[in-house]
């Protein structure tokens, strides 16, 4: 279905140079936001787990932390202090953006449609090494795993955020609440973190998704990208453009019955 | 570890009266909340027949186990055995109160301090001992049953005391294999050990036990798991080199 690999080169070049908006500026702050929250939450966070009968982190990487802030009481102080920044700003980021971002992207982007199923079941597949020849059903703005993990990170963060207020606002939460909160707490950061490695990996390494990484900085990706990798986006952009190529051209016509031909500057193509 | 010090508590049961002076001592000096206390008496009943009656009790406090069982199940090192000196300790800002390790106690010697949402405990007046005094309970001792100081020490006190013990005691508990508690408290001078006081198998909560038991095991896959993935693509980029992808 999706013949991308059959397009002419003179093509390729042209798709190249075109670029699509994929990413708003407020989509790009919130993810280099949360970046470098997540990199001054997780090794504290790793660093605060001891119990030698989870045997969860290595030893000098605890006394690394806890020397490095004087004690494990200031450790503990330093990330629920991010922790609960780090609530407030991306709290505050999605209400702010509710209706005007975070709506339209949870309607559009976040579903997952029939492709996206027969994706899922291909692809675990492919990276087997089974069905190498099958071709990928066309995807939308973001894959089916990407959707897929998606549900990862929002469930992920929503039982982070939760749990590190149970522990954080100690006084108030009951013991029993407090001793579910810390598993429910580390669960949720390493199923985000699992899924993280590859995010990590496909986003800044993988050569293929180098355009990705670059789009998380000016928000643009090609159209060559976009057609390759997002075929359904990128013909609903095709599509969005058309539409727009009509509505304009109708307006001048309307234009110009509407006055002497003469009087009216037609745009140059 | 090189732990120099050996605190520990020798109390003579024979010349434990009951009048818990130590109680309101500790309390006063720990600002222990009002319907909860660090240290008890028990009583551990009246033995003979009559008229050869005795009657003795039992002040117990933390004891400051060798292998306490309580600081392995803190999960983030709030309480401690004190490297210098071997005492248990709670660091209440780092402690959130959720009592892992007060089910994890054999001797119960903890309690959850709902108030400020913090585990209390006997820290031997820690505080006390930094400036050259002993712990509270100690000082107002009017029998002299509370003795307390340094077990390696063997000029110390405590170790003189043991030394002419007529008998010696500990709670001891093997809790895993081959692991005892090690309590370092030494009843001296009485029988306590037929008592019914004696310590209980740590508990683990069903958060903790669940958490060591089933979600380790499962996310250490689930990680490992994507961590291999990414390495074999990694692994093949770097041998197969980068292709241009696009000419």
């Amino acid at each position: 279905m999706s013949g991308y690999k059959n397009i002419p080169v003179e093509e390729r070049r042209r798709l190249r140079e075109k670029k699509y908006k994929k990413h708003n500026l407020a989509n790009i702050l919130t993810h280099w936001f949360n970046v470098a929250s997540w990199l001054m939450l997780l090794p504290t966070g790793i660093a605060i787990i001891s119990s030698p009968r989870l045997g969860l982190a290595p030893e000098w990487w605890q006394t690394l932390f806890r020397s490095m802030f004087g004690s494990t009481a200031n450790l503990i102080t330093f990330h629920y202090t991010v922790g609960l920044i780090w609530i407030v700003i991306l709290g505050f980021n999605i209400l702010l953006g509710f209706r005007r971002y975070f709506v339209p992207f949870a309607a559009h982007r976040m579903l997952l449609d029939k492709d996206d199923i027969e994706w899922l079941k291909i692809k675990p597949l492919q990276m087997l090494g089974f069905f190498k020849g099958k071709e990928l059903p066309p995807q939308d703005a973001y894959n089916a795993g990407q959707k897929a993990y998606m549900y990862v990170v929002i469930l992920g963060t929503l039982g982070i955020m939760s749990s590190g207020i149970v522990m954080t606002f100690k006084e108030i939460f009951p013991p029993f609440l407090k001793q579910i909160a810390q598993p429910i707490h580390w669960v949720s950061v390493f199923s985000i973190v699992a899924g993280l490695m590859v995010h990590v990996y496909m986003g800044a390494v993988f050569p293929e998704e180098k355009e990705a990484f670059f789009s998380m900085f000016s928000g643009k990706v090609s159209a060559w990208y976009a057609r390759a990798h997002h075929e359904k986006w990128y013909y609903q952009k095709v599509l969005e453009e058309m539409e727009w190529e009509d509505k304009v051209m109708s307006e001048t016509q309307q234009a110009s019955e509407d006055k002497p031909l003469s009087d009216h500057p037609l745009p140059s193509m | 570890m090189a732990q120099t010090k050996r605190y520990g508590f020798v109390i003579d049961v024979a010349r434990c009266i009951d009048c818990r002076a130590c109680l309101v001592a500790c309390s006063v000096e720990n600002e222990v909340p009002m319907d909860n206390t660090r240290i008890w008496v028990h009583d551990l009943g009246i033995k003979g027949t009559f008229p050869d009656l005795t009657r003795s009790f039992l002040p117990y406090n933390c004891m400051h186990c060798d292998n306490p069982p309580c600081t392995e199940v803190c999960v983030s090192g709030a309480t401690y055995k004190d490297p210098d000196h071997g005492l248990v300790l709670v660091d209440q800002d780092a402690c959130i109160g959720c009592g892992f390790c007060v089910d994890a106690c054999p001797y119960n010697a903890r309690y959850l301090d709902n108030e400020r949402g913090v585990v209390d405990k006997c820290n031997a007046c820690v505080q006390r001992l930094d400036v050259g005094m002993s712990p509270a309970c100690v000082a107002t001792c009017v029998g002299g049953s509370r003795l307390f100081g340094d077990l390696n020490d063997p000029t110390s006190e405590v170790s003189i005391a043991l030394k002419n013990a007529r008998s010696v005691q500990r709670f001891d508990l093997e809790y895993k294999e081959g692991v005892f508690t090690g309590p370092n408290i030494y009843y001296i001078n009485g029988d306590v050990l037929q008592s019914g006081m004696g310590p209980r198998m740590p508990q683990y909560t069903l958060a903790e036990q669940g958490w060591k038991k089933a979600l380790v095991p499962l996310m250490a896959a689930a990680v490992g798991g994507a961590f291999m993935v990414q390495a074999t693509y990694f692994t093949k980029q770097l041998i197969e080199g980068e292709k241009e992808f696009d000419e």
